[in-house]
């Protein structure tokens, strides 16, 4: 059986929990002012909408159910597809209130060959803010194509610059819009933190961010902060060589106070900037944090019917390592199964299995990395959780194998159901708490 | 009882005479009073010049493109030589989309339009140099045409061609019904060419079904835009066309190719002489 199991998975992918290259429409969809405009097939980013957007998340105007598309059908393969994308450019222009246009290319034009490029470029030289990012899903899924994106975006419409850098300024740099379910409830807490300790931040995604003008100052920045295990690292390379801008990279979302104040203080120490102000902020917040732990303390200490203690993780590599670090550092609970989900490139699943192995002091485990959905269901049906009830923090389709577990299921990762989400996020000082309350209140019937 | 349409496909390396075959071997057999039709499978859109006296035909694609998809049949379908009807599907222009799946546009198309009349014989698909993408393989596809002929000389590409097309017919036959009829040699006066070419179908299971000499009397017809037939009936190279289509009508061979080895493929052009011999052979 197990053979059968193994072999399968290199066949076939069902369930996968992320989107194709064209889902980076949602990346364009979260800078305020951008629209997209699709140059694949009809449905192609709707059903990305579908995925990515999951937690109903919604979208401001002239992305999701609205995107512009030139719904490439018969005619525009046997033909090309490039007038009726010249044409859905005019149209876009026309009728789409936007400050910067990003045409994404999907499957069928790259099969053909569609010179999609020469098409932009006649606007561009028009002065319009419009680029193009070539992102046909055979080439890779949605964290691919945001990488495409953002880097399409800097190059065709940031460009070059070779002024002076602004020493508080930095690029902030995480989890990918929409996919990362919580992304905006994240930047706020990241931006947040960051101004705290001194720091002028360009946010650059969601409701904080200032937008195409933001973008704009991106090569003024000291240094470019990425905050994720792998997803963005094209991005920071691409910006060192471009601007001659060093970063940072540190590879865990911080989650509560001990990661936080860490985190910060990484960040004041690389950037050589006074560090007054930001341990005046750590104090503070700390304080704050604590004195909900303090309370929390006790109902942690004296109710312990119900509570689980192993706990299993399934998500994509930036939430996953995240979320399980905090629980088994900070809240002492047990991994014993982590699937990691987002197929990260093999060339840095050594320094994510590193992660998982260091999670705590003497607290480590194994991660699986699975894809298909199949595939998924049976490990997690196979995980012993012990005596004590299961806790599985995954996504909506781990529904079944946690009914069939009697465990107790939040969800986390891609995709997301029965849960609408706006501003919530489980990172930070604040998010921390959140997600001890979410963890908690299932444990207590919620 | 309704005649059974026989829906042919012809194919080979480009440049060997597959149009040029086509089209006389069809006037050879209108002339025997049979309903021919021909479906041009190739962008550049010539295998029917012979038969309509080289009048400018629209191709399916150039018609789908200007008029849309509201067309007749009459506008992409002509009549030619003897009432052969003629059809060009024609492609994209050079560097843009994608022709192979103009093919499949088109040949539905036709499906769509009722050109498949219950009083034809023969329909043939006259398709582009090789089976280069999936969209050319669509006559042999989904059960379209069911009888494969390549046309190929002693030349060593036109073989290599042609085993090349038995292995894209060999991997359709077994979900379709699609059969190799045999070997149509377009002769190019290379040495034992004859021999060669027999050989080589007897190793694919198939038949070289006509040797069809070289002459340049293919050259003249072709020159005055009509096949050889028609210009001079009486020529001996007609009589050959007309030979070939008595074999093709009379065909009962229908096989599933066992392509070649290209160690196998070699050794055969070795043995007739084609490679240079042992001296210029540097495997141990």
């Amino acid at each position: 059986m197990a053979e059968k199991v193994k072999k399968r998975k290199e066949s076939t992918i069902a369930h996968s929990r992320y989107g194709c290259a064209i889902g980076a429409a949602y990346t364009v969809a979260a800078i305020n002012g951008a629209v997209p405009i699709s140059h694949a097939s009809p449905g192609c980013v709707d059903k990305q909408y579908a995925l990515i957007g999951s937690g109903y998340q919604g979208c401001g105007n002239g992305a999701g159910g609205d995107t512009p598309s030139v719904n490439f059908g018969e005619n525009e393969v046997v033909f090309g597809g490039v007038k009726k994308l010249d044409a859905e450019i005019q149209s876009a222009l026309k009728i789409v209130k936007g400050d910067l246009f990003v045409v994404l290319s999907g499957c069928s034009a790259g099969l053909i060959g569609d010179d999609v490029p020469s098409v932009v470029k006649k606007y561009q030289n028009q002065g319009y803010n419009i680029v193009h990012a070539d992102v046909p899903g055979f080439k890779g899924n949605n964290l691919y194509g945001h990488e495409v994106v953002v880097k399409a975006i800097i190059d065709q419409f940031v460009g070059d610059y070779r002024g002076k850098k602004r020493k508080k300024l930095i690029n902030v740099w995480t989890g990918v819009p929409y996919y990362n379910s919580n992304w905006r409830g994240d930047y706020i807490e990241l931006k947040r933190i960051l101004e705290g300790a001194g720091f002028d931040v360009n946010i650059l995604f969601g409701p904080q961010s200032g937008g195409i003008e933001e973008w704009k100052t991106i090569p003024k920045a000291a240094f470019n902060l990425l905050v994720s295990p792998w997803v963005g690292l094209d991005i920071v390379k691409h910006l060192e060589e471009k601007y001659n801008q060093p970063y940072l990279h540190i590879p865990v979302l911080p989650v509560g106070e001990e990661a936080t104040t860490e985190f910060l203080r990484k960040v004041v120490d690389f950037a050589g900037i006074d560090n007054t102000k930001a341990e005046k902020f750590i104090a503070k917040e700390a304080k704050e944090y604590y004195s909900f732990i303090e309370h929390f303390a006790k109902f942690f200490s004296e109710y312990w019917f119900g509570i689980p203690s192993r706990f299993a993780t399934v998500a994509d590599t930036t939430y996953g390592i995240a979320y399980t670090k905090f629980l088994a550092d900070q809240i002492g609970f047990i991994p014993i199964k982590v699937i990691i989900t987002d197929n990260p490139p093999e060339k840095y699943r050594e320094s994510i299995n590193d992660l998982f192995h260091h999670l705590s002091e003497g607290v480590s485990v194994d991660v699986e990395y699975i894809e298909d959905g199949y595939n998924i269901e049976q490990s997690l049906v196979n995980t012993d959780f012990g005596s004590s009830i299961p806790l599985i923090l995954g996504t909506a389709w781990e529904g079944d194998a946690a009914r069939a577990k009697k465990a107790l299921l939040i969800q986390v990762s891609t995709p997301i159901e029965n849960e609408v989400i706006l501003n919530r996020s489980f990172i930070g000082y604040k998010g921390a708490l959140t997600l001890i309350e979410r963890v908690f209140t299932k444990a207590v019937g919620g | 009882m309704a005649k059974e349409l026989r829906q042919i496909a012809i194919y080979g390396k480009g440049g060997i005479g597959k149009s040029t075959t086509t089209q006389n071997l069809t006037a050879g057999l209108v002339e025997q009073g049979k309903k021919v039709m021909i479906v041009g499978c190739d962008p550049k859109a010539d295998s029917t010049r012979l038969l309509l006296g080289g009048l400018a035909q629209k191709t399916v694609l150039d018609t789908l493109r200007e008029i849309g998809e509201d067309i007749d049949l009459d506008d992409i379908l002509k009549e030619g030589y003897k009432g052969t009807r003629c059809v060009e599907s024609g492609g994209p222009e050079p560097g843009v989309g994608c022709a192979g799946r103009g093919i499949i546009t088109s040949i539905g198309l036709l499906e769509r339009l009722g050109a498949y009349t219950e009083d034809l014989d023969y329909v043939f698909y006259d398709v582009l140099g090789d089976v280069v993408c999936g969209g050319f393989a669509m006559p042999i596809r989904e059960g379209k045409a069911k009888e494969i002929y390549i046309v190929a000389s002693g030349e060593m590409m036109a073989l290599y061609a042609a085993n090349n097309i038995s292995k894209g017919i060999a991997r359709y036959a077994k979900q379709g019904g699609v059969r190799l009829g045999g070997i149509i040699c377009n002769s190019r006066n290379v040495d034992r060419e004859i021999e060669l070419v027999r050989a080589f179908a007897e190793e694919l299971g198939t038949q070289l079904i006509h040797f069809v000499p070289r002459d340049n009397e293919v050259q003249r017809a072709e020159i005055r835009k009509k096949t050889v037939i028609e210009h001079k009936p009486d020529c001996n190279q007609a009589d050959e066309y007309r030979e070939l289509a008595r074999r093709i009508e009379e065909n009962t061979q229908f096989v599933i190719p066992k392509p070649l080895t290209q160690e196998r493929l070699e050794e055969i052009l070795l043995e007739y002489g084609l490679l240079d011999g042992i001296e210029n052979d540097y495997r141990i």
